[in-house]
């Protein structure tokens, strides 16, 4: 689209976005020509032709279509009260999706309610009205707003397809200014989920524009293109790439608006590493407390997340809460594990990685969450021992999932590998030895643990860059996928592993004689397949689970390991 | 399995014979078998000769529908993409309506595509012609669309002086 071709009395108009005036017209009886349906010559009004029956199917799209348009051309629409559409039964609920500038449109329809067929919807423009709904909701956003102003059958078609609309997914180009999105959002009031693309600035009117125009949103995602990151100055949401804007004031009374979406469900803010980011998480979960009583999943990254933080969390005491995870705090001690346990009985997931709990830690979560727990993500929590890892696999019957990567660490190794990127640099360093040499003349003070795991439900595990485990028994009959990336101390002949159903292993960064002794074990015993895929697996606990950091420290290792691995692999397979 | 040949009857009497496979793609098709067992040909009332041709090639093509073969069903979109390549507007609304009439989802996904594809990128003027649609809205209309535009945010795209050029 380009460029709205108005009709010359129209030089400005793009008469697409308020549609409600002359429909407010008709219903006052404005004196319009009577209008003769375009299939049978009966007068219009009232009458009904070949429309297809009020039954719709229903339709469940999923692969959604995806358009790629010209970039358009704007007219800003003008943010209009709400239209409110005598007629408006029909709750069709259907997704749309917008990206616009460069204008993808994906929809994925979702569902669709019988359509209530009204007789001055029946017809327009040679195509029966489901007919000409099914064309227009593959249109991107911008070409349907433009379609509104083709004629009145196409305007009231486009309204519906707007107000049923379930999920939008908008591009905002930085041309464009928060009035245009403000006023699309008002047409779809059924929006559940909402995904944006910023390439301008995110500020709180445009966060306000959104609490108010989408009551019943459950989902939001902001992103920001690559542009727009150039330019941020705040910190950075990674996950949800949520932008906050320098002024504090504009942040939060921008998040207490948003956040005012009392039927939100989940959250993710992932905030960026920097140490300048000075969001006040404690005020910001305060607000989410109160704002957001439903929330189902909560995942919260950020460098400062601290006991305060979790103590408001428990404060703001979320009923519904089933999955926690706040990652990166080394703030949260096992004190915060007490105060999560207290309030939070019915977790689900928990993932404190990152954090500074210890073994009691464990200890309180085995305690307080037996039957409940399913997944345990306790990545890089350097204070964890294998002798709590042991104790939760132990003491937590449902548990499918455990992510203990980083957690035993060989110190040595540590230094080791200090030294090695010191030479990288140039720097020489005479005292680098080899690792078997390391093994025999470690500190007196750093002992190899062992780890045995013996469950009946575990799923999937993870022991990635467990440097410091020396010796693994695992018995897990229902083991599928386990992760033993970079345990270059693994000893081959401490290794038992007695799973019949594991699919995969990954031993990527492993000695050779290790990754031997497995694949013996795994194929000669159970004739599972052994595939060492070149990937570090990220635990799939949820899509909030993603610890994004956690691959890049170690994929230098990655790709030193990566050959060896994948050779050695085809070798024995 | 024995292949059930299906007989349908266009609007101007011209027989079509397709496999039953390929047949009940189309609903409407399926539930007339079902429920009235004809004889001589299914009925097709609203679907002329020259529509139904293009439907039962359509059908014939999309009867065995590809689960998970990646290559055949980029080959199959082909085959869609050329399918209604070289028809005209026309024969393409037609396409729909008898996709709609006869309930075949792949082919009213395929056209509604198709058209809006076609619309994309087309101005109101272009799309009223297409679809041969005469403009409803009075000058009144207009008036106060553009009153309201007015009144509301300043902020406008850098279209509008584009947009009144390519009018004139």
């Amino acid at each position: 689209m380009r460029r709205h071709h108005h009709h010359p009395i129209s030089a400005t108009a793009s008469d697409a976005v308020d549609l409600d005036v002359a429909h407010h017209d008709l219903q006052r009886g404005k004196k319009r020509g009577n209008y003769s349906c375009g299939r049978c010559g009966q007068p219009k009004k009232g009458h009904v032709c070949h429309v297809p029956t009020a039954t719709t199917t229903t339709i469940t799209d999923t692969s959604s279509s995806s358009i790629v348009t010209p970039a358009p051309v704007f007219a800003t629409p003008s943010p209009c009260p709400s239209p409110r559409h005598p007629h408006s039964h029909s709750h069709l609920r259907r997704a749309l999706s917008f990206e616009d500038n460069t204008s993808y449109f994906q929809e994925e329809e979702e569902e669709e309610e019988p359509m209530e067929i009204e007789s001055d919807w029946v017809e327009a423009g040679g195509l029966p009205m489901n007919c000409l709904w099914e064309v227009l909701r593959r249109l991107p956003p911008v070409t349907l707003l433009s379609a509104a102003k083709v004629c009145k059958g196409w305007r009231t078609c486009s309204r519906k397809l707007w107000r049923a609309a379930e999920e939008l997914r908008l591009k905002v180009p930085a041309t464009i200014q928060v009035g245009f999105v403000g006023s699309m959002l008002q047409k779809c009031s059924g929006l559940v989920r909402l995904s944006l693309t910023m390439e301008s600035d995110l500020d709180a009117t445009m966060l306000a524009c959104i609490a108010f125009s989408c009551p019943n949103l459950e989902a939001m995602e902001v992103a920001f293109s690559d542009r727009a990151v150039n330019r941020i100055t705040g910190c950075l949401l990674l996950f949800l790439h949520y932008k906050m804007l320098t002024s504090m004031n504009d942040l939060l009374s921008g998040f207490s608006l948003v956040f005012n979406c009392p039927n939100l469900k989940e959250i993710s803010l992932d905030f960026s590493r920097s140490e300048n980011d000075s969001t006040d998480l404690v005020t910001m979960v305060d607000g989410l407390g109160r704002s957001c009583p439903r929330l189902r999943k909560v995942h919260i990254a950020s460098v400062h997340l601290s006991h305060v933080v979790v103590l408001a969390l428990t404060a703001a005491n979320l009923r519904g809460l089933r999955m926690l995870s706040l990652i990166l705090g080394s703030g949260i001690t096992d004190a915060s594990v007490a105060a999560i346990a207290s309030i939070y009985p019915n977790l689900e997931l928990l993932d404190l990685s990152g954090s500074s709990i210890s073994d009691s830690g464990i200890g309180m979560i085995c305690n307080e969450f037996p039957e409940t727990l399913s997944r345990l993500l306790l990545a890089l929590c350097p204070n964890i021992t294998s002798s709590g890892i042991q104790f939760a696999t132990a003491q937590l019957p449902l548990l499918e999932l455990m992510d203990c990567g980083m957690t035993i660490c060989d110190p040595c190794s540590e230094n080791l590998s200090e030294e090695s990127t010191l030479n990288n640099n140039g720097v020489r360093k005479l005292n680098f030895m080899p690792k078997t040499h390391n093994m025999t003349t470690s500190q007196s003070h750093l002992v190899y643990q062992k780890l045995i795991i013996k469950h009946a439900r575990l799923k999937k595990l993870s022991l990635w860059g467990c440097s410091g485990l020396d010796a693994l028994y695992l018995n897990c009959p229902e083991l599928k996928d386990l992760n033993l990336t970079s345990c270059i101390n693994l000893h081959p002949e401490r290794l038992l592993i007695q799973c019949h159903g594991l699919e995969n292993v990954h031993a990527l960064g492993c000695q050779e004689v290790l990754i031997n002794a497995i694949n013996s074990q795994v194929c000669n015993n159970y004739s599972s397949i052994d595939d060492h895929f070149p990937t570090k697996r990220l635990a799939d606990g949820s899509k909030r689970v993603h610890v994004p950091h956690i691959s890049s420290p170690q994929s230098s290792g990655i790709e030193k390991g990566r050959k060896a691995s994948i050779s050695l692999c085809t070798v024995i397979a | 399995m024995s292949t059930k040949k299906i007989t349908l009857l266009s609007s101007d009497n011209e027989l079509f014979t397709v496999d039953e496979e390929a047949a009940n793609q189309s609903l409407t098709i399926k539930h007339l078998i079902e429920d009235t067992e004809p004889e001589n040909g299914v009925p097709l009332p609203q679907v002329h000769s020259k529509i139904l041709a293009k439907v039962t090639e359509y059908l014939i093509k999309h009867a065995n529908e590809p689960d998970n073969d990646a290559a055949a069903k980029e080959e199959l979109k082909n085959w869609d993409d050329k399918f209604l390549e070289k028809v005209n507007h026309e024969t393409l609304f037609d396409l729909i309506l008898a996709a709609n009439y006869l309930d075949i989802k792949g082919l009213l996904d395929l056209t509604c595509q198709t058209v809006a594809d076609l619309m994309n990128g087309m101005s109101v003027v272009e799309v009223r012609k297409l679809f041969n649609i005469v403009n409803d809205f009075t000058p009144e209309d207009e008036a106060e669309v553009r009153k309201r535009r007015k009144r509301g945010t300043k902020t406008i795209g850098p279209s509008n002086d584009q947009a009144n050029q390519s009018n004139h």
